[in-house]
C-alpha cells in the first residue's frame, strides 16, 4: 500500500465492488441473479412447499384418526397422499438442498458467486412455476392420484384426467431445473474454490454437495425418460407399459426406482453435510476422520445406485436378484454409519457447547439411527415381503428422512440464520420447537411400525374397526399434530418481526469455516477479497484473516472495469487459473423459465400449438441469452487480480467453466439415453422374440446411411475447430455449413428408416421403442445443427476468433456425445435385429 | 439442556413401554401372530433383528449423551481411532455379514415351490379377488374374495391381474407378492393352524384400494375337501317364496350379464361368481357381513361403499325388491 | 508441480475407480442372473452357470481393487512430507479406503451365489 491514504483507496474499491454486485431494487429486484437473492428465494419457496405438504399430511392423519372416517373421500385421499409425497420429494427435499447450496457454497468457498448465476436463477424460476402448477392442481380436484411412484397401468390406462399428465410433465420440467442446479454445484465445487483450498481442505459440505449433485446427474435422467415414455403412452397410445401391446409395467418400476433410491441419498447427504459443518463448531475442534467422511459420502453415493430393486422385492423377480440387492442394501449401511461415528468421535474429543443447532443435531441422530436400523431390516428381502407397502415402511422412511434431512436442515436454519438476516433466531423458541417436534414425531411415527406389522397397508383412505389399528392410529394422529405445533413455533421464529432485535455479532458461534467471514448483515459481494486458504478452518488457524480480507489485501479486491468477477482455480490443488467474468442481473432467466414452462404446461392440456410455439420462444430466448451472455471477448487478455498475480480473462476448452458445464450436462443426457436403450433390451429379455418376427424394420440401409452422414458432420465440426484455431475462416465456415447440411440429411435418413418400413409405434412396444430412439437421436442432431450454425454466426460477427474459441470447443464436445448417441442408436436399431 | 434431555428420554421410554402395551401382537391380520410357515420364519427374523437394532440404537444414543455429559475425564487419545474404526467399520461389518447370511439363508425356503399338485389361481381385479381352484380334467371351481386352504399343506398360488397392479397379502400366513398385468407371479403358503385370517391388497390399485380385502379360511383336510366338493356343485334353486322372487329379479335386472350363478342362465364373467355367495364370509370384498342386510346395502349403494367399483347401483329398485334379491343371494350357500 | 491437465487425469478420477469396479461387478452379476433366468433357464431353472460367472467376476474385481488399494497406499507413503504432498496423501488414503469398502460390498454380493441356487 503506497498511496497517500490507503483508507481512501480501500473505500473507493469497496464502493466500486458494491456498485457492481448491487442487487436491483423495486420491481427489478426479481431480475437479480446474485446467489444471496436467488438462494434466499429458493429456500423460502421450498420451505413454503414443505409447509403445504405438511398440511396435507395433517389432513391425512385426521382422516385416519378413527376407523371408517368420512372426512376425505377415497379419491381426495388419493390426491392428498400423492401430492404430499411428490411435493415433499420434488418440491421440498431436492430443491432445499440446491437452495442451501446456492446460498452457502459461494460463501464457504470464498467465491463471489456460483459459476453460472443466471442458470441458478433459471432453475429457481422453473421450480416456482412447476411447483405452483402442481400444488395448485389439488384445489381444482385435478391433482395426480396415482401415488408419488405413479405405477402404470393404473396411471396410464385407468386415470383419464389430467392429474397424471400434470405429474409427468410438471416434474420433468422441475427435474430439468434440478439437473441445471446440479451442474452448477459440481462446477462450483471443483473450479471456484479460493486459491490454496486444495481438495483435502474443502469444507465437508462441499464434498457432500459434490457427491449429491453428481448423483442428481445420473439419477434424474432415468425418471425423465420414464416420464417421457409414460406421457407418450398416455398421449399417443405407444404401448410401453401396456402388456396388451407388448409393454411391461415393470419397466416403469425399474426406471422410477433407478431414480427413486439414489434420490433418498441425494436428500440425505447434503443434510448430513450441515451436521458435518455444525459439529466441529460446537465441539470446538476440527472434525475427526475427514477422510472417512469423504469415503462415506462417495461410497454411499455409488452404492445407492445398487439399491433400486429393493423397492421391487415383491414383484416376483428371481431370488438371485433379490439377494444381490439385499447385499448392496446391507453394504450401504457401512458408509452411512461411519460418518456418524466420526461425528461422535469429534464430539467426544472436543468440549461440547450446548446450543439449539446441536439440540437438533442430537435429535437427528436419535431419529435417523432408528430409521437406518429399520432400513437394514427392510433391506433383507424376506422381512420386506411382510413389511413392504405397510405402515412399517411409512414409519421407516419418515424416520430416515425427517431424522436424516428435516432435523439437520432445521439445525442449519438455526445455525446459518445470522448469515441471511444478520440476526439470531430465538434460543427459547428453538428449544420449544425442538421438544414439540421431537416428541410429536416419535409419538406419531413410532407406533406406525406396529400398525404396519399388525397388517395395515399403506395408501388406504380408511380401515375397518377392530383389527388392532384403532388405538395406534389415534396415537399417531395426536403425535403428528404435536409435531405440527413444533413446526408452527419454528415458522413463527423465522418470520416474527425482529426490527428491535440487536444484530448478531460477526461469526456468532466462533466457527472456523470461511462462510463466517461475512459481515453482519452481509454485503452482496459475498466476500470483500478472495483469500489464500491453507487450512480446513481458516478462521481458527489463519491469524488476521478477517482483517486482511476486509482490508482487501487478497485477490479481486476491486472492480475497476465495473464487471462481476470471480476466480477459477484448478480442481485438485486450487491454483488460480482464470479470472472469470460473471453476468449481472437480467430478466432473461425468468423469460427462459416462462417459455420453457409454457411448453410443459400447455403440453399437459395437450394444447400442442401453443406448446410448440412456447418451445420455439424458449429456444429463441436461450439463444439470445447465450449470444449476449456467454463467451464474451474481454477487452484485454489478462489482468492483475491482486497480490501481483496476473490471470487470463478468457479460456476455452477444459480450462473454461463453460466446457465443464457442457461436459457434465452431457453426462446426464447420456444417462437418459442409456436408460432408453435399457428399455429396448429390457423388452428383449421379457419377450421370446424381440424384435417380433417377421422382422419389421427399420432395416439396415437408412440407419446406416444416417450413421455415415452424421459421422461426416461430426468430423466436419472437429475440423472446423482446428481450422478456426489456425484462423482459416473460409475452411471453418465451409466445414460448419457443410456439416450442418450433412447432419440435416443424416437426421432425415434416421427418421426415414422407421417411416419407410412402416413401423407403427402405437401397435407394439418394439416399434414404439425404435421410434423413440430415433426421435431422441434426431432431436440431438437438430440441436447440433443449430449449434453449428450458431458458431458460424459467432465467427461472422467476430465474437469467435482464432484465440477466442470457447463456442466451438463446447460445440465439438456436444458433437462427441451426440455421435456416441448416434452410433449406439444405429447399432441397436439396425444391428441388434441381425443378431437376435 | 441436560435436565431437558433426561426428561425427553424418560418420555421416549414411557412411550415405547406404552406402545408395546397398546399393541400386543395378535389379530386376524397380524404378521406377528403367524399361522403359516413363511410368516413364522419372517417373524423370527423380525424379532432377532429388532433385539439387535434396539441394542445398537441404545449404544449409539448413550455414546452421544456421554459426549455432552462428560465433564472432567479426558478421553484417551486412542479413543477416536477406536470409535471410528471399531464402531464405524469393524462392528458393522461383523454384524451385517451375519445378518445378510441369515437373510439370504431365509430366502430360498420362502421362494420354494410346493410339492402339492393343487393349483389355485387368484386374480386381482379393481377391487376384488377372483379365486379359481383348477381341477385336473374338470371345470375350474370359481369363487370370489375368499380362499380356503387345508392346514399343513404347502400350496402354490398363481397370481394374476386383469387390470392394474395389485398385491396379494395374507399377513398371518406369509409375505406378499404383487399381481402384475401381463405376468404371472407365484406364492407358496403353508398354513400351520386352522382359523380365519384376513388378507388385503397391499399395492395401491386405485380409489378403493382400501376396500379390497378377502378372507382366508384354513380348515383340516376333510373339511376342506367337503367344502371344495360342495363349491363344485351348481347352485341350488331358490325355494322360499321371497328368494324365488329374488331369483326372478336377478335375471330380470340383468345381473347375469356380469355375474355367474352356475346352474342358472346367469353366466357373466366380468364380476364375481355368485354360485355359492351365501356361504361366504363377506360381501363386497371384506366390506359387509354376508347377511341379508349386507347384500341389500351393497346392491343399493356400491358406489358409496366402494368408490370406483364397476358394480352399478340398484338403488332405484323398491325396498321389497332389494329384500327379495338379498334373500335369494343369501340363500345361495 | 504437475500441469492442470495431468492433475485432472491422475488425481480426482482415482476416487471413482474403486466404486466403479463395485458398480460394474454388481451390474454384471445382476444382468447375467436376470438374462439367464429370463431367456435361458426359465423361472424354475438352476443357477449353475451364473454362479460360476459370478465367481469369475468376483476374482477379477477383487484383483482390480487390490491394485487400486496398493497404488493408493504407495501414493500415501511416497508423497512428499508436509503440505506439499498433503492432497496426494489424502487422495491415496481415500482411494485405499474406497477399495476396502468396494471389496466388502463385492464380497457381500458374492455371498448371494453361496445361498441362492435356483432362478425361483
Amino acid at each position: 500500500m503506497t498511496g497517500a491514504s490507503p483508507g481512501d483507496e480501500q473505500h473507493a474499491q469497496a464502493e466500486r465492488l458494491l456498485q457492481v454486485w448491487k442487487i436491483p431494487t423495486g420491481w427489478r429486484y426479481w431480475s437479480a441473479v446474485n446467489n444471496e437473492a436467488v438462494g434466499l428465494w429458493y429456500i423460502a419457496t421450498s420451505f413454503f412447499f414443505f409447509l403445504f405438504a405438511g398440511v396435507l399430511a395433517l389432513l391425512m392423519r385426521t382422516q385416519l384418526a378413527v376407523p371408517e372416517n368420512e372426512l376425505l373421500s377415497a379419491d381426495l385421499y388419493g390426491q392428498t397422499f400423492t401430492v404430499h409425497g411428490s411435493v415433499m420429494m420434488f418440491l421440498f427435499a431436492i430443491p432445499m438442498f440446491e437452495a442451501i447450496a446456492v446460498l452457502l457454497l459461494p460463501q464457504m468457498l470464498g467465491a463471489r458467486d456460483l459459476p453460472f448465476p443466471r442458470l441458478s436463477a433459471f432453475g429457481f424460476w422453473c421450480f416456482v412455476l412447476g411447483g405452483i402448477f402442481l400444488c395448485g392442481s389439488i384445489f381444482f380436484d385435478a391433482a395426480p392420484r396415482g401415488g408419488w411412484f405413479m405405477y402404470p397401468p393404473l396411471t396410464s390406462g385407468y386415470q383419464p384426467g389430467i392429474g397424471a399428465d400434470i405429474w409427468l410433465l410438471g416434474f420433468s420440467f422441475i427435474e430439468v431445473a434440478a439437473i441445471a442446479g446440479a451442474v452448477e454445484i459440481v462446477v462450483g465445487v471443483l473450479k471456484c474454490r479460493p486459491p490454496g483450498m486444495r481438495i483435502h481442505l474443502m469444507p465437508l459440505y462441499a464434498w457432500y454437495a459434490l457427491v449429491a449433485s453428481a448423483m442428481v446427474l445420473f439419477a434424474f435422467p432415468p425418471l425423465i425418460v420414464g416420464s417421457l415414455l409414460l406421457e407418450v403412452e398416455r398421449a399417443f397410445g405407444w404401448p410401453f407399459f401396456d402388456p396388451a401391446g407388448g409393454g411391461d409395467p415393470l419397466l416403469w418400476q425399474h426406471l422410477f426406482w433407478l431414480f427413486g433410491h439414489p434420490e433418498v441419498y441425494v436428500i440425505f447427504l447434503p443434510s448430513v453435510a450441515l451436521v458435518a459443518m455444525i459439529v466441529p463448531t460446537f465441539a470446538r475442534r476440527p472434525i475427526l476422520g475427514y477422510g472417512w467422511i469423504v469415503l462415506s459420502a462417495i461410497g454411499t453415493g455409488f452404492l445407492s445406485f445398487g439399491l433400486w430393486v429393493h423397492h421391487m422385492y415383491t414383484t416376483g423377480l428371481p431370488g438371485i436378484s433379490l439377494g444381490l440387492f439385499s447385499a448392496a442394501s446391507t453394504a450401504v449401511a457401512i458408509p452411512t454409519g461411519v460418518q456418524f461415528f466420526c461425528f461422535l468421535a469429534t464430539l467426544l474429543m472436543g468440549r461440547v457447547t450446548r446450543s439449539t443447532p446441536m439440540l437438533f443435531v442430537f435429535g437427528s441422530l436419535a431419529i435417523f439411527v432408528l430409521g437406518g436400523l429399520t432400513g437394514v431390516m427392510v433391506a433383507l428381502a424376506p422381512f420386506d415381503f411382510q413389511a413392504h407397502d405397510t405402515f412399517f415402511v411409512v414409519a421407516h422412511l419418515h424416520y430416515a428422512l425427517i431424522g436424516g434431512a428435516v432435523f439437520p436442515i432445521i439445525a442449519g436454519f438455526y445455525y446459518y440464520f445470522p448469515l441471511v438476516s444478520g440476526k439470531m433466531l430465538s434460543d427459547r423458541l428453538g428449544k420449544l420447537a425442538f421438544w414439540l417436534m421431537f416428541i410429536g414425531f416419535n409419538v406419531g411415527f413410532l407406533p406406525m411400525h406396529f400398525t404396519g406389522l399388525r397388517g395395515m397397508p399403506r395408501r388406504v383412505y380408511t380401515y375397518p374397526a377392530g383389527l388392532g389399528f384403532d388405538g395406534l392410529n389415534l396415537v399417531s394422529t395426536i403425535g403428528t399434530f404435536i409435531l405440527g405445533a413444533g413446526v408452527a413455533v419454528l415458522v413463527w421464529d423465522l418470520v416474527r418481526p425482529r426490527s428491535r432485535q440487536p444484530p448478531a455479532p460477526r461469526d456468532p458461534w466462533s466457527a472456523g469455516t470461511l462462510e463466517w467471514v461475512q459481515e453482519m448483515p452481509g454485503k452482496p459481494w459475498g466476500i470483500r477479497s478472495i483469500p489464500q486458504v491453507d487450512s480446513r478452518y481458516p478462521l481458527w488457524d489463519q491469524p488476521n484473516l478477517v482483517h486482511d480480507i476486509d482490508a482487501g489485501r487478497f485477490y479481486l479486491p476491486d472492480a475497476e472495469e465495473g464487471l462481476r468477477e470471480t476466480l477459477v482455480t484448478s480442481a485438485v490443488d486450487a491454483r488460480p487459473v482464470l479470472c472469470q467474468r460473471l453476468p449481472g442481473s437480467s430478466f432473461l432467466a425468468l423469460a427462459a423459465a416462462l417459455t420453457t414452462g409454457g411448453f410443459f404446461i400447455f403440453g399437459t392440456f395437450h394444447w400442442w400449438r401453443p406448446a410448440v410455439a412456447s418451445l420455439g420462444a424458449a429456444l429463441a430466448v436461450i439463444l439470445f441469452w447465450l449470444w449476449t451472455g456467454t463467451a464474451r471477448r474481454p477487452e484485454k487478455d489478462e489482468k492483475d487480480v491482486g497480490s501481483g498475480l496476473k490471470l487470463p480473462l478468457y479460456a476455452s476448452g477444459p480450462a473454461s467453466i463453460g466446457w465443464w458445464g457442457m461436459f457434465i450436462t452431457m453426462l446426464a443426457d447420456l444417462t437418459a439415453f442409456v436408460s432408453l436403450v435399457f428399455g429396448y433390451f429390457f423388452f428383449w429379455t421379457i419377450h421370446d422374440e424381440f424384435p417380433p418376427t417377421p422382422n419389421p424394420g427399420p432395416g439396415v440401409f437408412w440407419p446406416g446411411a444416417a450413421a455415415a452422414a452424421l459421422l461426416t458432420s461430426w468430423g466436419a465440426t472437429v475440423l472446423a475447430r482446428r481450422w478456426n484455431r489456425r484462423d482459416r475462416a473460409f475452411g471453418c465456415h465451409a466445414a460448419l455449413l457443410g456439416g450442418a447440411g450433412v447432419a440435416t440429411a443424416g437426421g432425415a435418413a434416421l427418421i426415414a428408416g422407421p417411416v419407410v418400413t412402416g413401423l407403427d409405434p402405437a401397435s407394439h412396444a418394439y416399434p414404439a421403442t425404435v421410434w423413440l430412439l430415433v426421435l431422441w437421436t434426431a432431436t440431438h442432431v437438430a440441436i447440433g445443427v443449430v449449434m453449428q450454425l450458431y458458431c458460424c454466426a459467432r465467427r461472422l460477427v467476430g465474437h469467435m476468433t482464432a484465440q477466442h474459441d470457447a463456442d466451438i470447443h463446447n460445440v465439438v464436445l456436444y458433437w462427441h456425445f451426440t455421435i456416441l448417441t448416434v452410433v449406439i442408436t444405429v447399432a441397436v436399431i439396425a444391428g441388434f435385429p441381425l443378431l437376435a | 439442556m441436560g435436565n431437558n434431555v433426561n426428561r425427553g428420554w424418560a418420555a421416549i421410554g414411557a412411550l415405547v413401554a406404552g406402545t408395546s402395551a397398546l399393541v400386543g401382537c395378535s389379530g386376524p391380520q397380524s404378521t406377528l401372530d403367524p399361522a403359516g410357515r413363511g410368516a413364522a420364519r419372517i417373524a423370527e427374523l423380525f424379532w432377532g433383528m429388532t433385539a439387535g437394532a434396539v441394542a445398537i440404537w441404545a449404544a449409539m444414543i448413550g455414546l452421544a449423551l456421554y459426549t455432552v455429559a462428560r465433564r472432567r475425564t479426558e478421553p484417551s487419545p486412542r479413543a477416536p481411532a477406536l470409535l471410528i474404526v471399531g464402531g464405524g467399520v469393524v462392528l458393522p461389518i461383523v454384524v451385517l455379514t451375519g445378518l445378510l447370511a441369515w437373510g439370504l439363508a431365509a430366502l430360498p425356503p420362502l421362494l420354494a415351490a410346493s410339492d402339492s399338485d393343487r393349483t389355485i389361481v387368484v386374480t386381482g381385479e379393481q377391487f376384488w379377488w377372483r379365486v379359481r381352484y383348477l381341477v385336473p380334467g374338470g371345470e375350474a371351481v370359481e369363487l370370489a374374495n375368499e380362499l380356503r386352504l387345508p392346514v399343513g399343506e404347502a400350496v402354490e398360488l398363481q397370481l394374476e391381474s386383469r387390470d392394474v397392479i395389485h398385491s396379494f397379502w395374507v399377513p398371518a400366513l406369509g409375505g406378499k407378492v404383487d399381481m402384475i398385468p401381463g405376468r404371472r407371479t407365484r406364492l407358496t403358503l403353508e398354513p400351520t393352524r386352522t382359523g380365519v385370517f384376513r388378507g388385503v391388497c397391499a399395492e395401491y390399485c386405485g380409489t378403493s384400494h382400501a376396500r379390497m380385502a378377502f378372507a382366508v379360511v384354513v380348515s383340516d383336510e376333510q373339511e376342506f375337501a367337503r367344502w371344495l366338493a360342495q363349491q363344485a356343485e351348481p347352485a341350488r334353486p331358490a325355494t322360499e317364496p321371497l328368494a324365488v322372487r329374488g331369483q326372478e329379479l336377478f335375471v330380470r335386472s340383468g345381473c347375469g350379464a356380469c355375474h355367474t350363478v352356475r346352474g342358472t342362465v346367469a353366466d357373466g364373467v366380468i364380476a364375481p361368481n355368485l354360485t355359492h355367495v351365501g356361504g361366504r364370509l363377506s360381501v363386497g370384498a371384506g366390506l359387509l357381513a354376508s347377511e341379508p342386510d349386507g347384500f341389500q346395502h351393497w346392491i343399493a349403494a356400491p358406489e358409496r361403499l366402494k368408490p370406483g367399483s364397476a358394480m352399478p347401483s340398484f338403488a332405484m329398485l323398491p325396498a321389497d325388491d332389494l329384500q327379495a334379491l338379498a334373500a335369494y343371494l343369501e340363500g345361495l350357500e | 508441480m504437475t500441469t492442470e491437465h495431468q492433475e485432472q487425469r491422475e488425481s480426482l478420477w482415482i476416487l471413482t475407480a474403486a466404486p466403479a469396479i463395485w458398480l460394474s461387478h454388481f451390474l454384471l452379476s445382476y444382468i447375467t442372473g436376470a438374462i439367464w433366468c429370463a431367456k435361458f433357464a426359465g423361472s424354475d431353472g438352476s443357477l449353475g452357470a451364473v454362479r460360476v460367472a459370478m465367481a469369475v467376476y468376483t476374482s477379477v474385481a477383487l484383483g482390480g481393487l487390490a491394485l487400486i488399494g496398493w497404488r493408493g497406499r504407495r501414493r500415501t507413503s511416497a508423497s512428499p512430507r508436509g503440505e506439499a504432498g498433503a492432497s496426494d496423501r489424502f487422495l491415496g488414503h481415500a482411494s485405499l479406503l474406497l477399495s476396502g469398502l468396494a471389496a466388502v460390498a463385492i464380497l457381500y454380493a458374492s455371498l448371494v451365489a453361496v445361498f441362492i441356487r435356483s432362478c425361483r
